[in-house]
């Protein structure tokens, strides 16, 4: 399998795509993404207006000022013109306009859940529930943690029938691998998109705001 | 990026603060804000000479780093800056016609049978890892 020509993409030309790592704060995203793929230092610059809005006294600067987050992004070569790219999404909330950045255009997203702190993967769950981007849940096992069933996390999200959950260790390639490869199965079972949904793809995201 | 690592100061960053580069602009040029996985390249011969002393070492080097097809991310992680920076200096470049952005070569959402020909070796490639 594989070795077909694909119409338009068997020329050489790089192919990327981009999967989104989801989860709370401290769940392992940045060992999972390490687990797997050569890690590039990338760094976001954001604005303190958006970034810390009651934190931080910006009279007078207001738009000058600017922090910077070190983004989790792991890519994976497959040959010499597929490329999966990973990004984390920022643990805390207060980047979470960043999402609809990381998720444009995205093949997909893991959720990644920690049974100790279940709670903190319902905001991700429920973003792309409302993007309508196919994820799973991966849980993370972490040693000394509760061990559930896959089914009572399910219960316990609320998740859709169709969504995947698994168990898996952030810190093993192995099972990443194993979460990676659930997830283009979930995508390629869902099958093609509707066509309403098939506008042209432009490669700009237009303006980045705050995902309200 | 050598040039930058002589100006780091552990934890505090370079000490040209990265707007700067910028000229201040936070916004990119023609509300051209780059998708992370765009495919930019810089396309036809490479500048002359008196066209290239006109630009910015940035700009400069994100030709020489598009001299081949790349992604945002990649060419944003060699440069040593932060994406939002990286992303007004290619907009400037775009502007200018000397870097383009490739059609994707396929939908990350399937749409078509070809698409999901491309997901199915993306299947096979992590397989085979």
């Amino acid at each position: 399998m594989g070795s077909a020509p694909s119409d338009g993409t068997a020329d050489g030309l790089l192919t990327p795509f981009k999967i989104v790592v989801a989860g709370g704060f401290g769940v392992g995203k940045t060992t999972l993404v390490s687990a797997i793929s050569e890690i590039r230092p990338l760094r976001t610059e954001e604005s303190l207006t958006q970034v810390s809005v009651g934190v931080d006294d910006l009279t007078g600067v207001a738009g000058k000022t600017t922090t910077t987050v070190a983004m989790d992004f792991g890519r994976i070569s497959m040959g010499t013109r597929l490329v999966l790219y990973l990004f984390g999404t920022p643990g805390q909330d207060r980047f979470w306009f960043m999402w609809d950045d990381l998720s444009y255009g995205a093949l997909g997203a893991v959720v990644l859940a920690d049974t100790r702190r279940l709670g903190d993967c319902f905001p991700s769950v429920d973003y792309f529930e409302r993007r309508q981007l196919p994820f799973i849940v991966a849980i993370n096992v972490f040693d000394g943690a509760p061990r559930y069933d896959t089914e009572d996390v399910r219960i316990a999200l609320d998740l859709d029938p169709n969504v995947p959950a698994m168990l898996c260790d952030a810190r093993q390639r192995a099972s990443v691998k194993d979460v990676l490869i659930s997830l283009v199965q979930h995508v390629l079972a869902a099958g093609p998109i509707d066509g309403h949904q098939a506008a042209h793809d432009p490669g700009v995201v237009g303006r980045p705001g705050p995902a309200g | 990026m050598r040039r930058y690592d002589r100006w780091i100061d552990g934890e505090a960053g370079p000490v040209v603060r990265p707007y700067a580069l910028t000229g201040g602009r936070t916004d990119p040029a023609g509300n051209t804000v780059l998708d992370l996985i765009a495919v930019i390249v810089a396309p036809g011969p490479t500048p002359e000479p008196a066209e290239l002393a006109k630009l910015s070492p940035e700009h400069r080097k994100l030709l020489r780093l598009c001299q081949t097809p790349a992604t945002v991310a990649d060419v944003a992680a060699d440069m040593a800056l932060p994406l939002g920076v990286v992303r007004v200096l290619l907009a400037d470049l775009v502007q200018q016609d000397k870097i383009v952005v490739l059609p994707r070569r396929a939908a990350a959402r399937p749409r078509t049978s070809t698409d999901l020909d491309v997901l199915r070796e993306v299947l096979d490639g992590l397989r085979a890892l």
